[in-house]
C-alpha cells in the first residue's frame, strides 16, 4: 500500500473493466507501470453469481461486485429509481455480461456516411485491425456475418450449435434472412460452464478481468487497488498531476505521468464533474460543457419464439443473431440475437410486476404471480429474443453530478420521436421477419438498455461538441484518456463490448507512440 | 482443484456417539477422516474403532481460535477439505431456573458457536476451490421446546436459521459449496433415548448425504434418509399444480448414494 501511494506511475487506470482492463494490459505489455483502481472489491475467483436485480442492501451487493446503489434517472421527465446492470468488481460490469462481442457495421463509423450521428473521428478501416486484436485477445468465437464480406481473421470457430439452435437457423434462412452463430467471448475450455450472465469462475469466459486486469497483472508491471473510490481528478489548466481518492473510507491520494478513464459512460463523466476546481471550474476537460452529455443506451425489444420443430430441448437459444434488420428505410435498427437465457417463471414474474407497478393498474400487481403463472405455462418452451435498436445522441440527455451525493450516478433521458417511430418501424419487421416462429413481444414501452451507456465524453474533432479528440485525449489536457463507451460518437447497432476493447487497444498504442 | 470425492472429512463431537459411527462409516468408505473433539481418550477409542485414515483432534469447537488452528494445521499439507460435518452437541438437560445465564451461553456456545466457528473456519479453505460440502446435523428440539431443554432447544434451533443465513450469503456466488441440514432423528446413544435408533444405522445416511455434493441438495432438509420438503402456500401448490411439478420428497436410496 505505501508503495502504491508513493510511487509515481506511469499510468493511472481508473476501472477494470473492459476498457480500463484492455487497454491496462497494453500499456503493462508494453512496458509501462500501470496502476488500476476500481471501486469495488476484487472478490473471490471462484465466484459464479449473476447481477440480481431484487438484492438491495449495498453491502450485500457490494459482496458481490455490483453496483452497491441504485441510480437516480429522470426519464421523460419522470424521476426513476433503481438498479442497473452495472458491476463494479473486478472486470467491472462485463463479469456479468453474455460476452456477445459483435463488430458495428463500416457505417456506424465512417464519417460522410448516412448516419444521422455523423460517423467517427475514427472510421472503420481505421479500427478494423484493432478489432481483429480484440477478437484474438477475447478469444470470440463465432461465423462470419453472411451479409457482410469484411474478413474477421481471428474469429474462432464455433462448437456445433445446439439441435434447437439448427432448427431457428434453418427456419431464419427459410424466411429469407441472413442468420449467423454470434461471435461470443467465450473460450469454450473443456469442462466450460457456459457463464452467460454470471461470473466465470475459470478462464474461459473473457472479459475485463481474465482478458485484461490479469494478464495485465501477470507482466509485473502493474498492480491493483481494489475498494478504491476515485473522488476527483486534480492537476493545472492542461495537465492531470493526481486522483484523489478513497481507499475503504480513507482519503488517498495517487500519482501517475498520465491517466485513463474507464469508469463506464455513466460514472466517468461524473468524476470528470466532481472534478471542478480553480484550474477546471465547470469541471475535468468541461470547457464548453459537453461532458456527460449525449448519453445513449439501446432500446432492447424484447421478443419470445417458439420454435415448431426446435425439438425439445430445454436447452435456451444462445448463439443464433442477424443483421438483415441492421438498417430499415435508411435508418439505423440494429441487431437481432439471442437473449441466451430461457423464459423462467421468475422472469415473468419480476418483468410482470414492474409493468404493473409502472402502469394505472399498480393496484393488480400482486396478481404478477397468477398471471405469470399462466404466461409461463405458455411460454414454457419460449426461447428470448431481443433486437438492439440503435439510439441517438441528443445534447440534453446526460449524466450529472449531484454535488450532495457525489457517488450517486444520475442521468436525464427523453424518448425522442424519432426513436418511437424507429421502434415502430423495427418490430414490424421482426415480427416479418420471425414468421412461422410465432414471435410474441414482451414489451411494451421502449426498453432501455442501462448496461449499454455510451456517449458521454463523445470523441469528436471539434472541442465545442466533443470532449475527447479521435485519439481518446481529452481536448485541451495533455495526459487524460478515455477508452471506455464514453468515447462512443453514436452507439452502433451492436453489443458495445468488442468496439470499447478494440478502441482501448488503438488509444493504449497511440499512447505508447507518445512516449 | 478440490476433489470432493477425495479431500480430507471433518467430524466435530467425533468421540462419541453419531460423530463416532459417522467417523467410522467414513474412514469404512476409504476417506481420510479428522475427528474434532474435546476429550483425547474417547476420539482414542474412536481412532481404535475406525483404523488407520482417522486423525484424531483435541479441539473445543466452542473456541473460534483453536478450531481456526486446528483446521489450517490439518490442511497444512495434506489433501484439501472437502467436507465438514457439524455434529458437536451437548444437551445438558437442565431447569432454565437451575440453569445459569453462562452455563446457558456455554451450551449455546458449543451448539450453535461450534457450527459457525468450524464453518467459519472451512469455508475460508473452501472458497478457494469454489467447491466443498456442509453437513448440520439438527433436530426438531426448536418446534416444541421439552423441559429442560431451553439452551438446547435455542441453540439447535438457531442453528437451523444459521443455515439458511448461510446460504443467503454464499449459495448464489458459489452454487458448488453445497450445505444443507439432516435430522438423523431419535437415537440409542447418550444425548438420545434408550429405544432409539442405532447410531451405525442413522450414520450411514448421515455419510451418505455427506458425500453427495449434489448443488441441488443446498438448502434442503432430511430427515433420516429422506428430504423434507419445506410446508407450501396454497399459492405455491396452485403454482406447482398449474405447471404440473409435482413435489416429492427424494430418499438416498433412489439418489444413487446410499
Amino acid at each position: 500500500m505505501k508503495e502504491i501511494v508513493e510511487r509515481v506511475w506511469d499510468v493511472i487506470v481508473i476501472g477494470t473493466g473492459v476498457g480500463g482492463g484492455t487497454a491496462g494490459r497494453a500499456l503493462a505489455e508494453a512496458g509501462a507501470s500501470v496502476l488500476s483502481l476500481q471501486k469495488g472489491r476484487q472478490g473471490f475467483r471462484t465466484e459464479r453469481q449473476g447481477l440480481d436485480p431484487v438484492m438491495a442492501d449495498p453491502v450485500a451487493r457490494a459482496v458481490r461486485g455490483f453496483w452497491p446503489d441504485p441510480v437516480h434517472a429522470t426519464i421523460n421527465g419522470r424521476q426513476q429509481t433503481f438498479f442497473a446492470p452495472l458491476g463494479c468488481g473486478t472486470g467491472g460490469s462485463s463479469v456479468f455480461y453474455a460476452a456477445t462481442l459483435e463488430r458495428p457495421a463500416p457505417h456506424d463509423l465512417d464519417a460522410g456516411s448516412t448516419h444521422p450521428g455523423g460517423g467517427w473521428p475514427v472510421g472503420y478501416e481505421a479500427m478494423r485491425p484493432w478489432f481483429d486484436a480484440a477478437e484474438a485477445m477475447y478469444r470470440v468465437h463465432g461465423e462470419p456475418d453472411p451479409l457482410s464480406d469484411i474478413p474477421c481473421p481471428r474469429l474462432g470457430t464455433p462448437a456445433e450449435p445446439s439441435a434447437g439452435d439448427t432448427a431457428i437457423l434453418d427456419r431464419l434462412r427459410a424466411n429469407g434472412l441472413h442468420p449467423y452463430r454470434l461471435h461470443t467471448a467465450i473460450a469454450n475450455t473443456p469442462g466450460c460452464l457456459d457463464c452467460l450472465g454470471v461470473k466465470c469462475p475459470r478462464v474461459c469466459k473473457m472479459d475485463g478481468r481474465s482478458a485484461g486486469l490479469e494478464p495485465a497483472l501477470a507482466t509485473g508491471r502493474a498492480a491493483l487497488l481494489d475498494e478504491c473510490e476515485v473522488v476527483a481528478l486534480r492537476g493545472e489548466p492542461h495537465r492531470i498531476t493526481h486522483v484523489d481518492a478513497l481507499h475503504r473510507g480513507e482519503p488517498i491520494v495517487l500519482r501517475a505521468r498520465r491517466f485513463v478513464l474507464a469508469a463506464g459512460a455513466l460514472s466517468s463523466p461524473r468524476l470528470l464533474l466532481a472534478s471542478r476546481s480553480e484550474a477546471w471550474p465547470r469541471g475535468c476537460a468541461n470547457e464548453h460543457d459537453q461532458v456527460g452529455r449525449h448519453l445513449m443506451f439501446h432500446a432492447n425489444e424484447l421478443f419470445a419464439i417458439w420454435p415448431r420443430d426446435a425439438g425439445h430441448g430445454s436447452q435456451p437459444s444462445k448463439a443464433v443473431g442477424l443483421r438483415d434488420l441492421y438498417t430499415l428505410e435508411g435508418r439505423p435498427m440494429g441487431m437481432v440475437q439471442a437473449m441466451g437465457v430461457n423464459v423462467s417463471y421468475g422472469l415473468i414474474a419480476h418483468f410482470l410486476r414492474q409493468r404493473l407497478a409502472d402502469s394505472s393498474l399498480k393496484a393488480l400487481s400482486a396478481l404478477a404471480p397468477v398471471a405469470a403463472t399462466l404466461a409461463s405455462l405458455a411460454l414454457g418452451q419460449a426461447k428470448l429474443f431481443v433486437g438492439l435498436l440503435e439510439d441517438l445522441p441528443y445534447a440534453e440527455n446526460r449524466v450529472v453530478f449531484d454535488a450532495r451525493h457525489p457517488g450517486r450516478i444520475v442521468f436525464e433521458y427523453t424518448i425522442h420521436p424519432e426513436l418511437l417511430e424507429r421502434r415502430a418501424l423495427f418490430r414490424k419487421a421482426i415480427r416479418r421477419a420471425f414468421r412461422g416462429l410465432r414471435p410474441v413481444f414482451v414489451d411494451w414501452r421502449p426498453e432501455l438498455n442501462y448496461g449499454h451507456a455510451c456517449g458521454t465524453l463523445r470523441a469528436g474533432t471539434d472541442p465545442a461538441t466533443s470532449v475527447v479528440n479521435a485519439d481518446g485525449r481529452a481536448h485541451g489536457l495533455d495526459n487524460l484518456y478515455v477508452v471506455d463507451a464514453s468515447y462512443f460518437p453514436t452507439s452502433t447497432g451492436v453489443n458495445p463490448s468488442l468496439t470499447i476493447a478494440a478502441n482501448a487497444l488503438r488509444v493504449a498504442h497511440l499512447m505508447k507512440a507518445e512516449t | 482443484m478440490n476433489d470432493p470425492s477425495t479431500g480430507l472429512v471433518i467430524v466435530t463431537g467425533a468421540g462419541t456417539g453419531l460423530g463416532r459411527a459417522m467417523a467410522i462409516e467414513l474412514v469404512a468408505r476409504g476417506r481420510r477422516v479428522a475427528g474434532f473433539g474435546r476429550r483425547p481418550e474417547a476420539l482414542a477409542e474412536t481412532a481404535r474403532l475406525a483404523g488407520a485414515g482417522f486423525e484424531a483432534c483435541t479441539v473445543d469447537v466452542a473456541d473460534a481460535d483453536a478450531v481456526n488452528a486446528a483446521i489450517d494445521r490439518l490442511l497444512l499439507d495434506g489433501p484439501p477439505l472437502s467436507v465438514l460435518i457439524n455434529n458437536a452437541a451437548v444437551y445438558p438437560r437442565r431447569d432454565f431456573l437451575d440453569d445459569t445465564p453462562q452455563g446457558f451461553m456455554h451450551t449455546v456456545a458449543i451448539n450453535l458457536g461450534g457450527t459457525v466457528h468450524c464453518t467459519h473456519a472451512a469455508l475460508r479453505h473452501m472458497v478457494k476451490s469454489g467447491r466443498g460440502r456442509i453437513l448440520n446435523v439438527s433436530t426438531f428440539a426448536d418446534l416444541a421446546p421439552l423441559p429442560a431443554s431451553s439452551a438446547y432447544a435455542v441453540s439447535k434451533g438457531a442453528g437451523r436459521i444459521f443455515t439458511r443465513a448461510l446460504r443467503a450469503d454464499i449459495a448464489d456466488r458459489f452454487p458448488d459449496i453445497v450445505v444443507n441440514d439432516w435430522m438423523p432423528g431419535m437415537l440409542a446413544t447418550d444425548m438420545g433415548i434408550a429405544e432409539g435408533l442405532r447410531p451405525e444405522t442413522a450414520a450411514k445416511w448421515g455419510v451418505a448425504l455427506a458425500l453427495s455434493n449434489d448443488p441441488s441438495l443446498s438448502g434442503t432438509l432430511w430427515e433420516r434418509d429422506t428430504e423434507l420438503l419445506p410446508p407450501q402456500s396454497l399459492k405455491a401448490r396452485l403454482k406447482n399444480r398449474l405447471l404440473m411439478r409435482s413435489q416429492k420428497p427424494r430418499r438416498l436410496g433412489d439418489m444413487g448414494f446410499s
